[in-house]
């Protein structure tokens, strides 16, 4: 069964001349725990995928289903709830709040969802202590290096325990090996956990840790490759790919 | 702790210099309000404790609604009432002492600065209050020159049994032998002269007469059976008298109300500064955390939790604020009271205790202080609610959303203005003085507007100062690349500067006028002045046997005197005053606003007189008219047929009236103020000696020549007026906040920028300057629109005045200096602390900086 779904997706910013069509009648499907990455040349309209999936931004036209249900339909409360219980959202800049600690940034989406504090901090605990974050409860992002100010977004996308994650470009403010470390992250989580995970990468490397990649150019879907479980290979099929389809 | 409490509580404590700022601003306001209602209060407090102090354990008293004394027969109409257990009568008037009076010694003030004589009916008096004499004995039906006094009067007069102490008296001098000692009185209030009733009607000259009633009714009576009483007392007595407390002070009260709602309204400005400096702050914080906001918004918080944390973060800002306002406004408050004491005894006969002020006061200060911190904090708190997610992706700032929004207020300013400028055309107070209101709201539109233009110009001029130094352009489109904020921030610190201008306009319009009027009105070569001018009724005068043997004096030409009477129209306090027609005109006169000097004849030919500004205003009447004063036996009509005023009593609602209706209606002849000029050709040195001689058995006169005493009038208005330029200064306190705010704002938001400057090769200097050049023209700016703000409220200022007294504009000249060099001064300072910090920030730090 299919977890999420487009219908003719489009978007256009501006109008007239001037206007930019960003996605042009986008249909895909993702299934129930898959680990998806997005890929394409800068401007191919990967972000804007993902922030219409997350119900962060409205269509031009055509559809987007959660759970067979239509976005389009909801009202910004009813979003809101949606991207606090149904998604878990990963940014590349981290977006941790500076003022709050690792915990209480971890825990931010049970907080607002009105956990008790003491249950939302131990939820918290519990993600951050999964990811090898046990002993920086209650450091300020600002203390923590990037791997690890990218893991504690991790547990923040985790601790609602949403079965959808939208990541944009997880690795790409980190170095190679926390990269690395992210993007298995990601993919044990997918596995272990049985998420549904949806990556914009631009990277072949990190792509390679997926089970599916999407190729987009020019707003249009231009390609669609499955990748072997856990081989070694991967990373330079995805690089051939990329070369193919065209950068 | 919630969510929005523990962000908003960290986010403050994170910019710890900026929060200081900000809650500066509200923590000034709160201070005025509430340090200022507290001064005045004590006063009062003061007033009515001396006022009361007389009242004592009575369960009634009355008084007759006019404040004036009345026959003492009256008390006769009370024998029958049922429940009344006993009364008394008596008569109790306020002794003000000249300065130095009690030890006569100067360089140290007086402990006792007035006293209450209170003419008592011995026995009668006795039946209500025990008097336990501690030495001598109390007072006998016999007595004449007699009194009962406590132990410290005894000891300030330095007096015993038997000995002989001097007061003042209308008439004249007069020695009382102390024939009983009290103990020392532990209530507050003025010290207390007991003597008879005859030996206090001769003193005041007020034969026959009394002016309070005190009883007692019957035991364990309960409030209905009270209340009964009450009733019963009242309908004896008639409308003419009043049961309750002594109705003296009034004036004082009045003049203390207007002066305690004055500084209220600075209080309220201070706020509004501090509001729109808080606006800018949040209106800043919310563009920061555009980021955060987004991604909180994204990770599923509501609008309503976005709009609460910033809501919070201004409550407790608010809270923070009001409660540290508060603390520093009673110390203020002490403070004042304490510099006060000595020189305000001077003017006005109160001993003034600590503090006072009332949980009300408190209830209310904080909620303005609250209040407008989380209006301030609303419009930035509602945008930041309707942050899309995704726009706190993006770095984009709606440069375009500013030029229309900037577009639509210069429309709107501009129509204003225009609409106010015509209302000062017209001439017409109605429309000018809202219109000062308005003009400023006119300009605080405009102002986003007109950044950019007063910054290209004034940025002409600091760019051409420091062509060396390469930084000057850098400045100004630095200052112009956030108009709005500029905006708000010129805006603040126009309304301090705009209050100083008008303050300028105020004085120089005041100064310009009072002193042609201290020449008309004051200008005769003797002055006989009580020690309360203007409030009369606290003073003890002279029989007219005084101004009688003045005019016999070789060489005196023309003696005028006042007296007064207080009286009531239509529940409105009036102070009566009493002129000879003929001689008032010889030797002072009034300002006429309508009619001329022709209505002194009329008030000689009957019941006619001459209203104020200030009583036809708080009366609603107008020339021609004719009003009920009413007099101990009932009301009298009036009519008013010209209005006019004199300096000294230009403030206080006041009517003249000839003196011999005042003799016949109010039944009073005492002199309280006296002038007299000398014939042209009079030896000067026999006339003075003579003078001096006369009222040396007054001495609740200061005898003194026109010449000096305008000379230390004028010496007082100007001291007066400093405080004044004082007061004002305090009030433009606030922009200096509002500027260090909005620089040191920039100066964070441009941290990377300021490494990267560093980086290429700036040097630290280069960077102070920057900020301090960007200061400057933040200063100019808010300067110049400051200046044209107080142009036009100056011009109100005057033009209010001009509705109760004749006053001309005058341009201010010193005003405006005093505008342009608080605002450059203030613009430096506020550029210091910025400047230091984005010089000495480290490169590469600042480089890091998010």
């Amino acid at each position: 069964m299919s977890l999420v779904q487009t219908q003719n997706l489009t978007k256009i910013y501006g109008s007239g001349s001037t206007a930019v069509t960003a996605l042009d009648h986008v249909n895909i499907k993702i299934h129930d725990g898959e680990f998806v990455a997005i890929m394409g040349p800068s401007g191919c309209g990967k972000s804007t995928l993902l922030h219409l999936l997350g119900g962060l931004d409205t269509p031009s036209s055509g559809k987007v289903f959660i759970d067979g249900a239509s976005l389009a339909e909801m009202r910004d409360d009813r979003l809101t709830e949606l991207r606090r219980r149904r998604i878990g959202f990963i940014f590349q800049f981290f977006n941790l709040i500076p003022v709050l600690t690792a915990s209480e940034n971890a825990a931010l989406p049970v907080t607002l969802d009105g956990l008790k504090p003491a249950e939302a901090a131990a939820k918290a605990k519990e993600w951050l202590a999964r990811f090898g974050l046990g002993e920086r409860l209650s450091s300020r992002p600002d203390q923590l290096s990037g791997g690890e100010q990218q893991r504690v977004a991790i547990a923040r996308a985790l601790v609602a325990e949403p079965s959808l994650i939208l990541a944009d470009e997880p690795t790409g403010n980190l170095d190679t090996r926390s990269g690395d470390e992210i993007a298995g992250l990601l993919r044990s989580v997918s596995k272990q956990y049985n998420r549904t995970i949806i990556m914009v990468t631009h990277d072949p490397r990190i792509a390679a840790y997926s089970d599916r990649i999407i190729f987009l150019k020019d707003g249009k879907v231009v390609d669609e490759t499955l990748l072997e479980k856990k081989s070694n290979r991967n990373a330079q099929i995805v690089a051939d790919r990329v070369k193919e389809v065209g950068d | 702790m919630n969510l929005q409490l523990t962000l908003a509580a960290r986010y403050l404590a994170g910019r710890k210099l900026r929060t200081a700022l900000t809650t500066l601003a509200i923590i000034f306001g709160v201070l005025l309000i509430f340090g200022m209602n507290t001064v005045l209060p004590t006063m009062m407090a003061a007033l009515q404790a001396n006022v009361q102090g007389a009242e004592g354990e009575v369960d009634f008293s009355i008084t007759n609604v006019t404040g004036e004394a009345f026959p003492a027969g009256v008390l006769d109409r009370l024998r029958d009432v049922d429940g009344v257990r006993a009364m008394a009568a008596s008569l109790n008037r306020t002794i003000n002492l000249p300065p130095d009076y009690v030890d006569g010694d100067p360089s140290h003030p007086d402990t006792v600065i007035a006293i209450n004589l209170i003419g008592v009916v011995p026995e009668e008096a006795r039946s209500l209050r025990a008097y336990p004499v501690a030495a001598g004995r109390y007072l006998d039906e016999s007595d004449t020159a007699s009194a009962v006094i406590s132990q410290t009067l005894a000891d300030a007069f330095s007096v015993d049994v038997g000995e002989i102490f001097r007061l003042p008296a209308a008439s004249g001098m007069t020695g009382l032998t102390v024939a009983g000692i009290l103990p020392a009185d532990i209530m507050p209030g003025n010290e207390e002269v007991l003597v008879n009733l005859p030996q206090a009607q001769l003193m005041t000259e007020e034969p026959g007469k009394v002016n309070l009633i005190e009883l007692n009714v019957e035991a364990f009576a309960d409030q209905a059976r009270r209340a009964e009483i009450q009733a019963a007392v009242e309908a004896a007595l008639g409308e003419s008298y009043q049961v309750g407390t002594l109705m003296a002070g009034d004036e004082m009260f009045a003049a203390m109300e207007m002066g305690q709602m004055a500084l209220s309204l600075f209080g309220v400005l201070a706020l509004f500064m501090g509001g729109f400096i808080i606006f800018n702050t949040f209106r800043t914080v919310v563009i920061e955390r555009r980021r955060d906001i987004g991604m909180l918004r994204a990770l599923g918080a509501t609008r309503r939790t976005v709009l609460g944390t910033i809501l919070a973060e201004s409550l407790i800002q608010g809270l923070l604020g009001s409660v540290i306002g508060l603390l520093l406004g009673y110390l203020l408050a002490v403070g004042i009271i304490q510099v006060a004491r000595g020189p305000i005894s001077m003017f006005v006969n109160v001993q003034m205790g600590a503090p006072v002020f009332s949980p009300v006061l408190v209830v209310v200060s904080l909620l303005l202080g609250v209040g407008v911190t989380v209006l301030a904090g609303l419009i930035p708190a509602w945008n930041a609610s309707h942050i899309t997610p995704l726009e706190a992706l993006r770095p984009s700032l709606g440069e375009g959303e500013f030029n229309r929004g900037a577009g639509r207020g210069f429309t709107v300013g501009v129509a204003i203005i225009v609409l106010t400028a015509a209302a000062i055309l017209s001439g017409q107070a109605a429309l000018i003085i809202p219109g000062g209101i308005l003009f400023l709201v006119g300009l605080v539109l405009i102002a986003p507007a007109m950044v950019r233009p007063f910054a290209s110009l004034f940025g002409k001029l600091t760019a051409w100062a420091t062509v060396r130094g390469g930084i000057g352009g850098l400045a100004e489109s630095n200052l112009t690349r956030q108009p709005a904020r500029v905006a708000v921030t010129a805006s603040a610190s126009m309304i301090g500067l705009a209050v100083i201008v008008a303050a300028g306009g105020l004085v120089s319009s005041l100064t310009g006028t009072l002193y042609d009027l201290m020449q008309d009105n004051l200008g005769s070569d003797y002055l006989f002045i009580p020690p309360s001018i203007g409030l009369w009724s606290s003073n003890v005068g002279a029989s007219p046997s005084l101004a009688e043997d003045l005019r016999q004096v070789d060489g005196v030409e023309a003696v005028s005197t006042l007296r007064f009477a207080a009286t009531n129209t239509n529940g409105v306090a009036v102070s009566l005053l009493g002129i000879d027609p003929v001689s008032f005109d010889q030797v002072s006169g009034l300002d006429f606003i309508e009619g001329s000097e022709s209505a002194y004849g009329e008030i000689a030919a009957g019941r006619n007189m001459i209203a104020n500004g200030s009583f036809l205003l708080s009366t609603g009447t107008k020339v021609g008219d004719t009003v009920e004063l009413l007099t101990t036996d009932g009301k009298v009509p009036y009519r008013i047929v010209a209005a006019g005023s004199d300096l000294l009593n230009a403030k206080v609602t006041t009517a003249y009236i000839s003196q011999s209706n005042l003799q016949a209606d109010f039944g009073s002849t005492e002199d309280v103020f006296i002038q007299l000029n000398l014939s042209p050709g009079a030896d000067r040195a026999v006339a003075d000696a003579q003078i001096k001689a006369l009222a040396y058995d007054y001495p609740q006169f200061r005898v003194i020549s026109g010449a000096d005493y305008f000379a230390s009038i004028k010496s007082q208005m100007d001291t007066a007026f400093s405080a004044i330029y004082i007061v004002f200064l305090v009030l433009a306190f606030p922009s200096l906040i509002a500027m260090l705010n909005t620089l040191t704002i920039g100066v964070l938001e441009r941290t990377r920028e300021i490494g990267m400057i560093r980086a290429v090769g700036g040097t630290r200097k280069q960077i102070r300057n920057m900020v301090v050049v960007e200061a400057l023209l933040l200063a100019a700016i808010g300067t110049a629109f400051g200046i044209l703000g107080g142009l036009y409220l100056g011009y109100v200022f005057v033009t209010g005045i001009e509705v109760i007294f004749p006053l001309g504009y005058f341009f201010p000249y010193t005003g405006i200096l005093a505008a342009v060099a608080i605002g450059l001064i203030f613009g430096v300072l506020a550029a210091i602390i910025p400047a230091r910090q984005a010089a000495r920030m480290d490169v590469v730090a600042a480089l890091r900086y998010e």
